[in-house]
């Protein structure tokens, strides 16, 4: 027992402390950090503008006069489910890989196409969450905003959105937690992530024991934090409810 | 056209699955101004169809609506200030559940009419004081019974000052000892003058409140009258039959 201990001791000496190297994840995780929370903007930007589409075009295809705006909405609506069948039908690597190798092989600037590659990655998911949200809320609100002389947009903004967005928030949630844990293949374009800098040191020490628990368990903490977060809001937005 | 005519339907049609279905099929109609109109009729009779479309939540499928004697199913009518004048109570009340009461009721006055805060305030909670609801102002619609929610929707709808209002059946979805109120709340603005139309199954109020009553069925007027003639003396078999069903 005391001959395991003081073997560990070493072991996380070695893989953790000896030359800084404890350096590599915390570089890796400011970079983690940057590229989840840049690409969350980006995803829930694009959700909104997707969502936004693709509601209103559910919504008003019936009712909208038929005239040059419902020929825009048609296309764009179009344009929206494309993306939608893209960006969902292709593994996130391969995204971020076809950013980096071919649509923007000129940049080496690695942490702005993996913000870029993630956050139009997350859009999509967002944006279905984010519609079903506006579709969840029942078309009686709508028609009261409406019966009261709001138009559309006001409609949408003052009455169905607080709504939707308090039922999306566990699914929201759920897309930030995975989408944070999706940016471990940054590696693959030799971005220094969290999971590339346990990576570095294992490559360097030839023990994976270490570096590869201390990167899970930063993982860990950092989902369990943000989870925490997203409780105290939930009970905050229960507010109006018994 | 009369000058107390508020509102006129012509010919209004509403089709649905490519004119299968005739929820409107010819619908001449008029309102006057202070008048109190009951829309009865069997299910599916088109009732609240024709109610709906009056501020154009139904879009009609052909005919003409006028308001005042300007056509509101037209491309050149702001449907939107159309709307802020005609007042619109639910079934279902459809209050806003994550604003409070008094939020409900100040949200158009504050966004439309450009009142401040104060202002819109003070005109809700004068209303909120008529129907008995004052101190729930601060309170959110899932706290509220049904028939103090049908209150505050019908408050909210007027804190806009609308013109006239419209009812679609207010009382269906209460428990039959709320009806009373929500009842009482409408029998009161209707002596004071508002135009209304409502539909609804509470023959009580029919008989006692209304004006003239409009009896609809398979998406047309099938008679109409007084209170008096309507149920002591229907003269269409359609409309005896129904009556008789229900009275």
């Amino acid at each position: 027992m005391q001959e395991w201990m003081t073997s560990m001791k070493a072991r996380f000496f070695l893989n953790l402390v000896k030359d800084n190297r404890w350096k590599y994840l915390a570089d890796g995780l400011v970079v983690t950090l940057k590229v989840t929370f840049f690409a969350v903007l980006l995803g829930i930007l694009i959700g909104m503008v997707v969502a936004s589409i693709r509601a209103t075009r559910d919504k008003t295809k019936e009712t909208m006069r038929p005239g040059i705006g419902k020929a825009i909405l048609a296309f764009l609506d179009w344009l929206c489910r494309a993306y939608l069948t893209v960006i969902r039908g292709t593994p996130v690597v391969v995204q971020l890989m076809i950013s980096y190798y071919l649509i923007f092989a000129s940049s080496n600037n690695k942490v702005l196409i993996a913000i870029l590659s993630f956050g139009i990655n997350s859009g999509a998911y967002v944006a279905e969450i984010m519609r079903s949200g506006i579709m969840s809320i029942d078309e009686g609100q709508t028609e009261a905003g409406r019966s009261l002389g709001l138009n559309y947009v006001q409609t949408m903004v003052f009455i169905v959105l607080p709504q939707a967005f308090k039922n999306i928030l566990p699914a929201l949630a759920n897309e930030f937690i995975v989408l944070l844990k999706e940016t471990s293949v940054s590696g693959y374009v030799a971005l220094q992530d969290l999971t590339k800098g346990g990576d570095i040191i294992r490559g360097r020490t030839y023990d994976a024991f270490f570096p590869l628990l201390a990167v899970a368990a930063i993982y860990l903490v950092l989902v369990m934090f943000f989870s925490w977060l997203v409780s105290l809001l939930e009970r905050r937005l229960r507010k109006s409810e018994r | 056209m009369k000058d107390n005519v508020i509102i006129e339907t012509k010919d209004l049609c509403k089709y649905y699955l490519g004119g299968k279905l005739k929820a409107l099929d010819g619908v001449n109609a008029t309102i006057d101004k202070g008048e109190v109109v009951v829309v009865i009729g069997p299910s599916g009779s088109g009732k609240s169809t024709f109610l709906r479309s009056l501020n154009m939540l139904e879009i009609p499928t052909k005919g003409a609506i006028y308001y005042n004697g300007n056509q509101v199913n037209s491309k050149k009518t702001n449907i939107n200030l159309h709307r802020q004048k005609m007042g619109m109570v639910f079934q279902h009340f459809n209050l806003f559940p994550h604003m409070t009461i008094l939020r409900n009721m100040t949200i158009g006055p504050m966004k439309l009419l450009k009142k401040s805060k104060a202002e819109a305030e003070a005109k809700a909670m004068e209303l909120l004081e008529r129907v008995g609801l004052a101190d729930r102002a601060n309170a959110y619609p899932s706290q509220l019974s049904g028939g103090q929610k049908q209150r505050v929707a019908i408050v909210r709808a007027l804190c806009m000052e609308p013109e006239v209002m419209l009812f679609d059946e207010p009382t269906s979805a209460l428990d039959p000892e709320m009806v009373g109120e929500v009842l009482d709340v409408m029998k009161t603005l209707a002596k004071e003058g508002m135009t209304m139309v409502c539909v609804t199954h509470e023959m009580g109020f029919a008989k006692e409140v209304a004006d003239r009553i409009i009896f609809m069925a398979d998406g047309q007027i099938v008679e109409e009258g007084t209170p008096e003639k309507m149920f002591e003396a229907p003269e269409n078999p359609r409309t005896k039959q129904f009556l008789q069903c229900i009275l």
